[in-house]
């Protein structure tokens, strides 16, 4: 966001603009209509509603001041002192309102960050420069300036200009014009891509104009190549970079070759739909890096979210316990009591405050790991070094854990994952600790837990964990990926929107089965059996 | 407060509930501890008196559900609602059904007894209240039928020579029963047959 509203305009800024103004018009005085400031390319007016945007009304007596010294400098008053006067009134005058039109509506808004705002750009850009070529070639020719057979194109002339100008070079010099657009434009550009595509610009410009006497426009569609290139891969930025070279160096080939003979206007308008072209797919580009990033931003909001909220429940279970365990030495210290009652509760005290901490490792983990770093892993060796973790606790409550991985037994192909070890070893200790909790209940005897690792189509692969315990009813299933829904005060705690959060994150899914006994689905992205050198014959 | 009542602490954290009973152990509580809803249920007894400490959030029987079957036992014993994380919506349900307060883990060991002393306190209010009433109809129950409806009417406020029409007997036999009952019962006014009526 640029807020232009609170801008003072002291006269280094005013000064330059003239001096860049002047510039602007020399350099591109190029094929006027009986010498009047009727180009095919006018980029002036881009600077002027830049300089426009960024200091509203004050920026009209330094354009006026632009505008006829532009007409004294470059053209001779070519036109005569009085129509000279009169013309560059207007022109301030219908370029202030254009203007004005954009400063109304981008006052707080940045113009290329949308697909809307850039129609309306364009449509305010059109709709003005067409009024004020109407106008100011009226009032040349009623001056006897420009003969009335030639006023459609005259006026068709110099739209053409202006919008061409403004089309193509405004985006590069707003951007240009702030600070956080220059750091932005610096940062989209500065990479390997800006080089190699502004190369093979430079390519095609030969072919195109080292053929064009013979072929026209024949090549000229090459020209959207690197166009496209830019703007697909760096956005409105690159290109805005790219439509702007690409214009200069046809401008400046026009003008070296001499070929004005080609009708220039013609090559403008190619040239300002090959603009907007490259601005729509940039701004497309754009939007949906934009999209992408803030659903990414959001996701791991949420996930710190979740694990903060567990993390308190968890943290507050030894807290509690640590708290009254202290109280309790304080009790009894204040009454002498040293005996093995003191001596116990500072010993429970110390395995309390390693559960504490055991839970900030875990938080400490997911946040090192909240930056996904993909591995290929043997889904096997990951359920063995889960379970692994599990044998004490399943010895002491008799609970057979059986591993299934038959589908992979006669196969060539390893239950390769492609996957966060990390991640994906918290979610299977969560799965698997949520399976233990569910089959305490059981009697002995009937407490089963079996973990299924088989391929799904389309390169995917589940791991299931079924335990022999109550199962999750309809209504559970719906809430059960809701915040502490599950009933466990204790346990794993990362919960199952956690896992759920890192199962997607990685392009799979988390779900539980209705039935009546428990049933987890992990569905992972599986790594195809060629890409790791392992290649089936048929 | 030292008391025959006792401090019944469920949790399905073991160290949460053993610290729990050690430091009311050593203020001179009487304690018992529960590992889940279901064990305490199971092991109730009607003759049980003092509160209840129980976690909202155990895998199994939650506090709540706990809360509510005690309730249709007919069981008045105070519960304190424990939680590891605030929650309003639960807090709510639980004051709904009565709890007689709400702790939030890790909670304040000053509050943690003065929730306790309250709910005890209000447990002897309760106790003693029972007691009253038992020993008033075991009182109540040692009258004959004749001076049973003796008794309704003088409650009532009539006289003796308004009873004595209304029974059919004399007023004399009137005040015979009159005076039996009130030796049964142990007092010696109306005011406190009164009060022994309204048992």
């Amino acid at each position: 966001m640029r807020t232009l509203r609170h801008n003072t305009l002291h006269w280094f800024p005013a000064c330059a603009f003239i001096a860049l103004y002047l510039l602007f018009d020399w350099a591109t005085y190029i094929d006027p209509l009986h010498g009047l400031n009727i180009t095919p390319w006018n980029p002036d007016p881009a600077l002027g509603m830049v300089f426009w945007l960024r200091y509203g009304k004050r920026a009209a007596l330094p354009w006026f001041v632009a505008l006829l010294a532009g007409e004294v400098l470059v053209r001779g008053v070519s036109a005569g002192l009085i129509i000279t006067l009169l013309g560059a009134l207007w022109l301030t005058l219908a370029y202030g309102v254009i203007g004005e039109a954009l400063r109304r509506r981008f006052s707080s808004t940045d113009i290329f960050d949308n697909s809307h705002r850039l129609f309306a750009w364009v449509a305010i850009v059109v709709a003005g420069s067409v009024v004020n070529g109407v106008v100011y070639v009226t009032l040349l020719t009623a001056a006897g300036l420009v003969p009335r057979a030639e006023w459609t194109m005259a006026v068709w002339r110099f739209s053409v200009g202006d919008t061409v100008g403004l089309v193509v070079s405004m985006p590069l010099i707003w951007m240009l014009a702030s600070a956080p657009g220059r750091a932005r434009l610096r940062e989209r550009v500065s990479n390997w891509e800006t080089p190699a595509y502004l190369a093979l610009a430079i390519g095609v410009l030969w072919l195109v104009f080292g053929f064009i006497t013979s072929a026209e426009f024949k090549h000229f569609h090459f020209l959207f190549l690197p166009l496209i290139w830019a703007a697909s891969r760096q956005g409105v930025y690159g290109a805005a970079l790219m439509v702007f070279v690409l214009q200069t160096a046809i401008v400046a080939l026009v003008k070296w070759t001499g070929a004005v003979d080609i009708a220039v206007d013609e090559l403008q308008m190619l040239d300002a739909m090959m603009a907007l072209v490259g601005f729509f797919i940039g701004i497309a580009v754009d939007e949906r890096r934009q999209a992408a990033d803030d659903l990414k931003h959001t996701l791991r909001l949420a996930a710190a979210g979740e694990m903060a909220a567990a993390l308190a429940h968890e943290l507050n279970q030894p807290l509690t316990a640590l708290a009254a365990y202290g109280k309790a030495c304080e009790h009894l210290l204040a009454h002498g009591d040293t005996g093995e009652l003191l001596q116990g509760a500072i010993a429970r005290m110390v395995v309390e405050s390693g559960r504490a901490a055991e839970v900030v490792r875990r938080l400490r983990d997911f946040f090192r790991t909240g930056a996904m770093r993909l591995e290929a892993l043997d889904a096997r060796v990951l359920v063995s070094t889960v379970s692994q973790q599990f044998v004490d606790a399943l010895r002491e409550h008799g609970v057979e854990l059986a591993v299934d991985a038959d589908a992979y037994a006669a196969a060539t192909a390893a239950p390769t994952l492609y996957a966060d070890r990390l991640q994906i070893e918290l979610v299977l200790r969560n799965l698997l600790a949520n399976a233990l909790d569910a089959v305490k209940g059981r009697p002995a005897g009937a407490r089963r837990i079996r973990i299924v690792i088989a391929p799904l189509d389309g390169a995917r692969l589940q791991l299931s964990v079924e335990d022999s315990g109550e199962g999750v009813s309809a209504a559970l299933a719906v809430r059960l990926f809701e915040p502490f829904v599950s009933s466990k005060g204790s346990g794993m705690g990362l919960g199952l929107v956690l896992s759920r959060a890192i199962a997607e994150a990685h392009g799979g899914s988390l779900r539980a089965d209705v039935a009546t006994h428990g049933m987890f689905r992990l569905i992972l992205p599986a790594m195809a059996p060629g890409a790791h050198g392992v290649n089936d014959a048929q | 407060m030292p008391s025959n009542l006792t401090v019944f602490i469920v949790d399905d954290d073991p160290a949460v509930r053993d610290a729990l009973g050690l430091l009311l152990g050593v203020r001179g509580y009487r304690t018992a501890v529960f590992a889940s809803g279901e064990a305490f249920l199971h092991a109730w007894r009607a003759d049980w008196a003092g509160c209840l400490l129980a976690d909202i959030r155990m895998s199994g029987m939650d506090g709540l559900e706990l809360q509510r079957r005690l309730g249709e036992l007919g069981c008045l014993i105070p519960i304190i609602i424990v939680t590891a994380h605030g929650d309003v919506s639960l807090a709510r349900a639980a004051f709904k059904a009565r709890a007689s307060d709400f702790l939030e883990k890790p909670f304040d060991d000053a509050k943690l007894i003065a929730a306790i002393d309250e709910a005890l306190a209000q447990e002897a209010v309760v106790r003693s209240d029972v007691r009253r009433r038992a020993a008033g109809a075991e009182l109540l129950r040692e009258l004959t039928p004749r001076e049973r409806e003796v008794m309704r009417l003088v409650v009532l406020g009539r006289h003796n020579r308004e009873i004595a029409p209304a029974l059919g007997i004399s007023v004399r036999t009137v005040e015979v029963h009159k005076a039996r009952l009130m030796g049964k019962l142990g007092v010696d006014n109306v005011a406190d047959l009164v009060r022994i009526s309204m048992l």
